[in-house]
């Protein structure tokens, strides 16, 4: 099946005071239709700014796009004109994001909101009654309770839950085929953030929805995405399907966020904590961006790494191949260089 | 060590409601032990942490630490409150001087509180920040020199400086990644050995975490503890309707999806209007007309010492 987002050799750097800032490092990322990735990893990284360039969402300057490619359902993005991106993102590509309270507008009505996205998603070709139907159709499917009730209210009003399907709703009233979710639960309670991945789940399923879901929590992509991307440092070091992260991981920076991670139903005796800091961007070093912090360094990582098949479906960019890197314990667990 | 008993923490709103924060929180935790306290955002835990230490007023009840009185201290006392008690936050940028090295950061506190002075105060303050794995050549830097995880294990050190017989911290990890917030839990799963007489109360909403530091565990919910007990049968067994939809929501870092998720319907009420009867009848799976919008449940005694606060908690359920 053709990919329905393809993302190919992607670099970004930032123009800053104090010089160029390697974000993005040619990153490749493709998406099949009906398929939801988790991308995870720790904060800077390059989730949001990976995805949101990919778009058009990230200003330049400072942003400057070095090289790369970007194709939805076969159209190249990258050079496209503001006009028609935005027509990209109003249709074919939805955004959520941690915060729903900084995209709705305190002033107006929820309903009010609703109906003027989804009259703008249609280019103003529909009516406000026809635009309200929409609306509360879509309110029904993201189970908002009493959404007649909901839409005379305004978002102080609700709980962030309660916003966070709203937006949801707003998003998928055009019925994209992508969505992007940055960090959508990350601001919720454990109980609300059940009930949204619950719903993220669904609608997948139902709309026959693409997503890429942003976390830095393996276990809440886990209760949504059947693959995983893992970023560090601004590129991708391993992307596999969700039980062979778990169950085989096979790049340090993978096993180190495991054995990091505690489990609430596996008490463990002691955690990982990776050694060392992230890499300077502004002068990243040539080859494996995790060298520096990484037991199994060798010489020849010090050339340049990139993402390779090593199993079906498992790509990972590291020169370890399944079986070379020892399991878990073996890591460092040194306070003092932590 | 602590004990609490009663406390109500209530806040008046300029619109003339009440902010029912904590509402008749009943707790105890042993010397040495660490409690986890969990529960959702709004329940009331942070306020429980800082009524132990007088950071916020009590309403009423009874709060002490060891044979001090918390809720009544005045002078002398309040500053043996300050030594014997300390607490730890979750943003540890917000909690540090910007214009102070992090060795004076520590030693402040030892300066007010102590007599140590000259090479006897730079040698404690030295021990302190090697301790939580910050040798000599970090003792001069500024906060915005280390990492986020540096400048919590330095607010650590601060806090445990003053040899206080109390610990609160809250969500001293929730601002962290996971690979620095494993740091962190390691230094603080060490304090058990290395003073083993410490008491802690870990405030947090990541239920992993707690499982992996705690002994005991506190779940609250809207200003109450609904259960609490060790935490390894609070979690493998959970008795209230409420733990049980708490742990079967938590996201497990595993491949295959939990298939025995509770789902909670509906949103946890505000703290000025609580309901009626059992605070968690508008939610509860389980709940009882009649019964649970009515009656208070009352603290029921598991056989493994476990306390749940559900007219069911000892089977009987409604039919
Ligand atoms: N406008 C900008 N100018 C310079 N640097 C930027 C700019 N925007 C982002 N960055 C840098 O790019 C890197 C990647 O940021 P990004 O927001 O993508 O991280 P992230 O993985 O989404 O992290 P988080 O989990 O914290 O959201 C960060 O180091 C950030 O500081
Ligand atoms: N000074 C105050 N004035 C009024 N209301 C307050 C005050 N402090 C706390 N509250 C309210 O009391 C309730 C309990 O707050 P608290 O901070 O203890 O909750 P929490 O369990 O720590 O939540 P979180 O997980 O979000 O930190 C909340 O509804 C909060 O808004
Ligand atoms: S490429 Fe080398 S340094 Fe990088 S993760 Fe693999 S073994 Fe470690
Ligand atoms: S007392 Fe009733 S409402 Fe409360 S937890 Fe028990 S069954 Fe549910
Ligand atoms: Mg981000
Ligand atoms: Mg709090």
């Amino acid at each position: 099946m053709d990919p329905l987002l393809d993302i190919q050799n992607l670099s970004l750097v930032f123009d800053t005071f104090d010089g160029t800032y390697h974000a993005i490092d040619d990153v490749s990322l493709s998406l099949k239709p009906g398929e939801a990735l988790g991308l995870v990893g720790e904060t800077g990284c390059g989730k949001s700014v990976l995805t949101r360039a990919a778009f058009g969402l990230v200003p330049s300057p400072p942003a400057r796009i070095t090289q790369g490619s970007v194709k939805l359902d076969g159209m190249e993005l990258l050079g496209l004109s503001d006009r028609a991106l935005r027509q990209v993102r109003g249709r074919q590509v939805a955004m959520i994001f941690q915060d729903p309270m900084t995209y709705l507008n305190p002033v107006f009505k929820v309903g009010t909101q609703l109906v003027d996205a989804i009259r703008a998603q249609h280019g103003g070709a529909i009516d406000r009654k026809a635009a309200r139907e929409i609306a509360l159709d879509m309110l029904e499917k993201v189970h908002l309770p009493n959404p007649l009730r909901q839409f005379e209210s305004y978002p102080h009003e609700l709980s962030g839950g309660m916003r966070q399907r709203i937006l949801i709703a707003m998003a998928l009233a055009a019925r994209p085929k992508l969505l992007i979710a940055d960090e959508p639960t990350t601001a919720l309670d454990v109980t609300i953030q059940a009930q949204i991945l619950d719903l993220m789940a669904e609608l997948v399923d139902d709309m026959n929805l693409s997503m890429i879901m942003i976390s830095h929590d393996l276990g809440v992509v886990a209760q949504v995405c059947s693959r995983v991307a893992v970023m560090y440092a601004g590129k991708i070091v391993e992307d596999a399907p969700i039980r062979d992260i778990f169950d085989s991981p096979l790049h340090p920076y993978t096993q180190g966020l495991l054995g990091a991670l505690p489990h609430p139903f596996r008490p463990a005796d002691d955690l990982e904590s990776i050694p060392g800091n992230l890499p300077d961007l502004l002068d990243p070093p040539p080859g494996c961006r995790f060298a520096g912090r990484c037991t199994y360094r060798r010489p020849e990582c010090t050339v340049p790494i990139s993402l390779e098949n090593v199993e079906p479906g498992h790509s990972v960019a590291c020169v370890l191949r399944p079986g070379e890197a020892a399991t878990t314990d073996s890591a460092t667990k040194d306070l003092n260089h932590a | 060590m602590l004990e609490i008993e009663n406390l109500k923490v209530h806040f008046p709103l300029p619109s003339g409601q009440t902010v029912r924060a904590v509402d008749g929180l009943t707790l105890k935790i042993a010397p040495g032990e660490t409690m986890g306290l969990v529960g959702e955002s709004g329940s009331g835990k942070s306020t429980v942490g800082k009524a132990a230490l007088r950071l916020v007023d009590s309403t009423s009840g009874v709060i002490r630490i060891g044979d001090l009185d918390v809720t009544k201290a005045r002078g002398r006392q309040m500053r043996k409150l300050r030594s014997r008690a300390q607490m730890v936050f979750q943003d540890p940028h917000s909690s540090l001087n910007p214009r102070m090295t992090i060795r004076r950061a520590v030693a402040e506190g030892l300066i007010l509180n102590t007599s140590l002075r000259g090479k006897a105060l730079r040698d404690k303050v030295a021990e302190m920040l090697e301790a939580m794995g910050l040798p000599a050549q970090f003792h001069d830097r500024f906060p915005h020199e280390l990492s986020g995880g540096q400048k919590q294990r330095v607010c650590i050190a601060r806090a445990l400086a003053l040899d206080p017989e109390l610990l609160v911290l809250d969500e001293p990890t929730s601002a962290l990644d996971v690979s620095v917030q494993a740091q962190i839990l390691r230094v603080l799963r060490s304090l058990h050995e290395a003073r083993p007489e410490l008491t802690q109360l870990f405030i947090s909403h990541n239920l992993a975490v707690v499982r992996f530091l705690c002994q005991s565990v506190a779940v609250m919910y809207l200003g109450r503890i609904v259960e609490m007990g060790p935490v390894d049968r609070v979690f493998d067994a959970p008795s209230h309707p409420y733990t049980k939809a708490l742990l079967s929501a938590v996201p497990v870092p595993e491949a295959t999806r939990r298939p025995d998720r509770i789902r909670l319907q509906g949103d946890i009420p505000s703290p000025t209007a609580l309901p009626t009867g059992c605070a968690f009848h508008t939610r509860c799976p389980i709940a009882k007309k009649d019964v649970c919008n009515v009656q208070e449940p009352p603290r029921i005694e598991l056989q493994d010492g476990r306390l749940v606060r559900c007219h069911f908690a000892l089977g009987s359920a409604p039919e």
